[in-house]
């Protein structure tokens, strides 16, 4: 283990997806035992990373680097700092608890495997690239077994299958093709997240092409570039270089967050995707976007960043409201919880945006926590649609009967999802509240708003599925009675609830990614740090202008030099 | 000029190679008159065994670093011609191997299949060493002249007729610009060999001459405007012609243009730089969007084909040293990945005998094997990581990059989207659309050969591109030796900005 745990992290699901192209389909148990296998070596090593990664020392640890190619100045460099921990640990859980959610899948199973394996690899890999190239790598790695985990295993909107249309196949796809009320297929809801993720990836390659050439260095390693890269103050088409920079790569990754204007791709692909694709998508993937804009963008260009950066603010209110009020009309369960995950992912960027050592670290922690949430919602409705072939919310009703446990855990998750306190997502929205209450305390009303929608639109859904009188046609669905159907469910509500009550580990470790970045950014060192050197007062005041922090961050951060930028140690 | 050649016996030992092929050649013949018997197999593979005899002597002097030149310069023998050829005898290896079951279709003079497709090889091995205007000229015709007649190959069949008679006039033609472009040129200069042309003056006859050249040698890669022919011809001719003409052409025209540009036009990069990117932003922008309306896999290609050449052109258009490195990494991951599509063209329409895309429904469930390797085919095309498409396009990207063509990695950029929409049109045919019938396909043992070098070639090139990227880095060499193109030139004009 030790060094090497980032390595085993990202080859064990690609070991295991080529171990499985040698099985058969008829060894079920053989080929559902390689899968979960690699995702618990997976798991378990992130499980090491994630406590022993030393939030003291901070920076980049376990770094691992290889040349690649010389010509072209790419090394395979890995490496992740608190940033990335949390992440890496969130895409293991996601991915074994998926192999476990997808048990009972009866068609072309081994091919299944092996692409749900890729894509988590393909994230995995994201999280740790300290190499531009890499990066981008794994980014567009992520895409394709998209593609096919929709297309293959997929199903399509209610809408879709009741235009039924024997003779006139064309006339039903064109139809939803064009004007797409919530009644597409599979292969509409896959080409167009392929085609959307692809177009916003190559606006974000174009920027990171640009990175390439003008710093000069010949390298894509983002230790050197945010070290040695002079991008400012090169007047380009009436404006500077670094703003082109930085919108190309702002917009080419905030698509797959998803922020608002760009957020279409992501519902109709939640709604047509199997259950485990759906989790690892809303769970990690969209994280994808946040985290490459703050490892590209915010580490080399911290100036711009600071100039830029209320673009997310202003677009993240309109993500909040929008994707909630959707999510309370939306009939189709994946819809409203594929809304309200682009609802959520507002937060993030609100986090974001204000450019704080608190919201900063409260959208990351938020990010982990979202994961969690929304995993088992996502969860819960591919169980339900399972049992029942149906993902429309007024039909659907008293389930509660046939699925009690099912239920409860659904009251969890939403709980959860609402940031009741009680879950993580709760430390996680009061910090990024708190956080960004100073500079866009606007922004902070809308949130407040948002979380009264999130509550709104879940309990109504909830209400739907599993209270009020039942269907007799749903009388034969069953609840999860075995092991492996509510091991995953167990295993999702035990890390929401278990960082409410042990959240140290988890901010320490997210706190000492966060510090060198925003002062570098805001050239603002945070109070309690300066406080430290000289009297040795325990408390932590949060922004610049010196408001005092709630109760919740009056805690004991571990001593470190934010200004001082960390390289490798 | 003058022709008492100073030459000993061991400048021989630079042609040898040739020597082989030829000598190889006639033995087919011979082989083919006297046995008439022998099995067609048995003739395909002792010709492989010659290319493969070929292929090792070009390697050992690549190894050896065996180089020089013949005939007053005429004939080079640097690392780029070996490359080219090693290239263009490589996927004549592959070519053959996939013709092996599909040989039973021609009715008559299957012996002289291989002789006619190893003639062409041989014509296409002169044209990576040609250095003089008169060398180009008489090998592009030489390797031509067999295509000419492995396009109608298939007698009986109206579309492979007319596939020849489209090609053979539109080659005509071509051969004309070339010839008429040499004379111009040589009237102007005064001279035939590139490296003697540098200190040329700008004339218009001058640039009309080279302009009707760079025509003839378009038409030879398939760029816009140049492309009328391909589709067609591609649709038209047997499957493996097809393939061989999608390869190993571009190769060698691609070693001519290279030499013509890099060498004799050196202190003309400006305006020939304005040329290459009008005419590489043509071909990807039509070569994809026409894409998009086939029904035709052999159809889908020759268009995506097209659209590949105007992603080599960006390389050329850099006109760098890392240009051109780029563009034979790109060619080579071209190769792999294409002539890997085109052996499953030649499987599935052996067992399923239609080439529609339609019928490609339901692949994944009757030969997984067959359409996971498409699908590694199509996104190396595509240029989706971990394949080798994807480091070739950053590569060219990358030097298009360092020479500020912003305009030019934009559209290329964008053409990749749309690309991705046309070869995820087959990956859905095959693994999402339900078959029409169910039964498994069968693959014959040469076409799985040629299946698994292909894969081999695009995951390995992908996943560790060095020792391929070294191998072109050292294959450019003989560029570096030349002054920088850039350096002796006054102050370029704004419109190269502009226009980039």
């Amino acid at each position: 283990m030790g060094d090497y745990a980032l390595l085993y992290i990202l080859f064990a699901p690609f070991v295991g997806a080529i171990a499985l192209i040698f099985v058969s389909n008829r060894q079920a148990m053989l080929v559902r035992g390689i899968a979960a296998g690699s995702a618990l070596v997976s798991l378990l090593a992130s499980l090491y990373l994630f406590y022993a990664y030393d939030h003291v020392k901070g920076g980049f640890q376990f770094v691992q680097r290889f040349e690649w190619s010389r010509q072209l100045g790419i090394s395979f460099h890995l490496g992740v700092d608190g940033i990335g921990t949390p992440l890496v640990l969130a895409s293991g859980i996601l991915l074994f608890a998926g192999i476990f959610v997808s048990w009972h899948i009866k068609d072309r199973m081994k091919e299944f495997y092996i692409w749900l394996l890729i894509l988590a690899a393909a994230t995995i890999g994201v999280f740790m690239s300290l190499d531009l190239f890499f990066l981008f790598f794994f980014y567009e790695l992520s895409v394709i077994p998209m593609y096919l985990l929709l297309g293959m295993w997929g199903s399509h909107t209610k809408k879709y299958n009741e235009m039924t249309d024997p003779e006139g196949l064309k006339q039903r796809d064109s139809v939803g093709f064009i004007f797409n009320f919530g009644a597409n297929s599979k292969e509409y809801a896959a080409m167009k997240l392929v085609l959307f993720l692809s177009a916003f990836a190559v606006a974000a390659l174009m920027g990171i092409l640009l990175i390439y050439k003008y710093s000069g260095l010949n390298t894509f390693d983002i230790l050197v570039l945010r070290e040695q890269a002079k991008l400012m103050n090169i007047p380009v088409l009436g404006t500077t270089l670094d703003k082109i920079i930085w919108l190309l790569i702002f917009f080419g990754f905030a698509s797959i967050a998803p922020l608002w204007p760009l957020h279409s791709w992501s519902p109709v692909g939640h709604a047509a995707a199997p259950a485990a694709t759906s989790m690892l998508h809303a769970g990690v993937l969209m994280k994808l976007g946040h985290f490459s804009i703050i490892r590209v963008a915010f580490e080399i260009l911290p100036e711009t960043t600071r100039e830029l950066m209320p673009i997310a603010a202003v677009l993240c209110m309109f993500s909040m409201v929008y994707g909630g009020l959707v999510a309370f009309y939306a009939k189709d369960t994946k819809y409203v919880i594929g809304y309200s995950s682009s609802s959520h992912m507002g937060y993030v960027f609100l986090g974001m945006a204000a450019l704080d050592y608190i919201s900063l670290t409260g959208a990351v922690m938020y990010m982990f926590a979202h994961a969690m949430a929304t995993g088992m919602l996502f969860a819960m409705a591919g169980w339900v649609y399972d049992q029942t072939h149906s993902r429309d919310i007024p039909s659907l009703g008293g389930l509660s009967n046939r699925m009690p446990f099912i239920s409860g855990c659904f009251v969890v998750a939403c709980m959860a999802s609402i940031g009741v306190p009680g879950t993580l997502n709760f430390i996680a929205e009061v910090m990024i509240i708190v956080g960004s209450w100073n500079k866009y305390p606007f922004q902070v009303i809308v949130a407040v708003v948002g979380i009264v929608l999130t509550l709104a639109y879940l309990f109504k859904m909830m209400r739907g599925l599993f209270y009020g009188p039942m269907d007799q046609k749903y009388s034969h669905a069953h609840d999860a009675v075995a092991v492996v159907d509510r091991l995953p469910l167990l295993i999702m509500i035990t890390v929401s609830i278990g960082f409410f009550f042990f959240p140290m580990h988890l901010y320490d470790v997210v706190r000492s990614g966060v510090d060198p970045l925003i002062a570098k950014i805001t050239r603002v060192v945070p109070v309690a740090a300066l406080d430290r050197e000289s009297s040795h007062v325990n408390h932590e005041t949060t922004s610049p202008t010196g408001a005092t922090s709630a109760p919740l961050l009056a805690i004991n951060p571990a001593p470190r030099t934010p200004h001082a930028v960390r390289g490798l140690e | 000029m003058i022709f008492a050649l100073p030459m000993s016996p061991s400048d021989l030992l630079l042609l040898l190679p040739e020597i082989l092929l030829t000598s190889w050649l006639c033995l087919i013949l011979i082989i083919d008159f006297s046995f008439p018997r022998l099995p067609n197999e048995q003739l395909g593979y002792f010709s492989i065994a010659g290319l493969v005899a070929t292929l090792g002597c070009l390697a050992w002097f690549d190894i050896t670093g065996i180089t020089g030149s013949l005939f007053a310069n005429m004939f080079v023998l640097d690392r780029m011609a070996l490359y080219f050829k090693m290239f263009i005898a490589g996927s004549t290896i592959l070519v053959i191997l996939a013709s092996i079951d599909y040989i039973h279709r021609f009715k008559f003079f299957r012996g002289e299949y291989y002789f006619l497709i190893m003639m062409s090889s041989l014509g296409m091995m002169f044209m990576a060493s040609a250095n003089d205007l008169l060398s180009v000229f008489v090998a592009l015709e030489f390797s031509t002249v067999g295509f000419y007649v492995l396009v109608a190959y298939l007698r009986e069949d109206t579309a492979s007729n007319e596939a020849g008679i489209k090609f053979f006039i539109l080659g005509i033609f071509a051969a004309g610009l070339l010839a008429y472009g040499i004379s111009l040129v040589y009237g102007e200069t005064g001279k035939l060999v590139f490296s003697d042309m540098r200190a040329a003056q700008a004339t218009p006859g001058l640039a009309i001459g080279f302009l009707l050249i760079f025509g003839a040698l378009g038409f030879k890669i398939g760029a816009v405007p140049f492309h009328s022919w391909i589709p067609d011809t591609y649709h038209g001719s047997p499957t493996p012609v097809t393939a061989f003409l999608s390869v190993a052409p571009k190769g060698a025209a691609f070693a001519i243009l290279l030499r013509m540009f890099f060498v004799a036009l050196a202190t003309f990069k400006p305006i020939w730089t304005l040329l290459l990117v009008a005419v590489s932003i043509l071909s990807m922008t039509y070569g994809n969007i026409v894409a998009i309306a086939q029904k035709n896999m052999k159809r889908l290609l020759a268009y995506s084909g097209i659209a590949q050449i105007g992603n080599v052109l960006i390389g050329l258009a850099a006109g760098t040293k890392m240009g051109s490195d780029a563009m034979l990494f790109y060619l080579l991951t071209y190769l792999f990945a294409n002539l890997g599509a085109f052996a499953i063209i030649i499987a599935v329409s052996e067992a399923i005998g239609s080439e529609e895309i339609d019928d490609y429904s339901g692949l994944g469930r009757r030969s997984p094997f067959l359409a996971f390797s498409m699908l590694i085919f199509l996104l190396s095309l595509a240029g989706v990581p971990p394949l080798a498409g994807f480091i070739g396009k950053l590569y060219i990207f990358v030097a298009a990059m360092k020479e500020g063509l912003y305009m030019l990695i934009t559209v290329g950029l964008i053409n990749i989207v749309i690309s991705m929409y046309y070869y995820l049109i087959v990956v859905k045919k095959m693994y999402i659309s339900e078959p029409h019938d169910p039964s498994p396909l069968k693959v014959s043992g040469p076409i799985k050969v040629v299946i698994y070098v292909c894969l081999a070639g695009t995951l390995a090139v992908g996943v560790y591109p060095q020792p391929v990227t070294d191998w072109v880095v050292s294959a450019i060499l003989m560029f570096s030796n030349l002054a920088d193109p850039t350096a002796s030139l006054p102050v370029l004009p704004a419109v190269i900005l502009f226009g980039g």
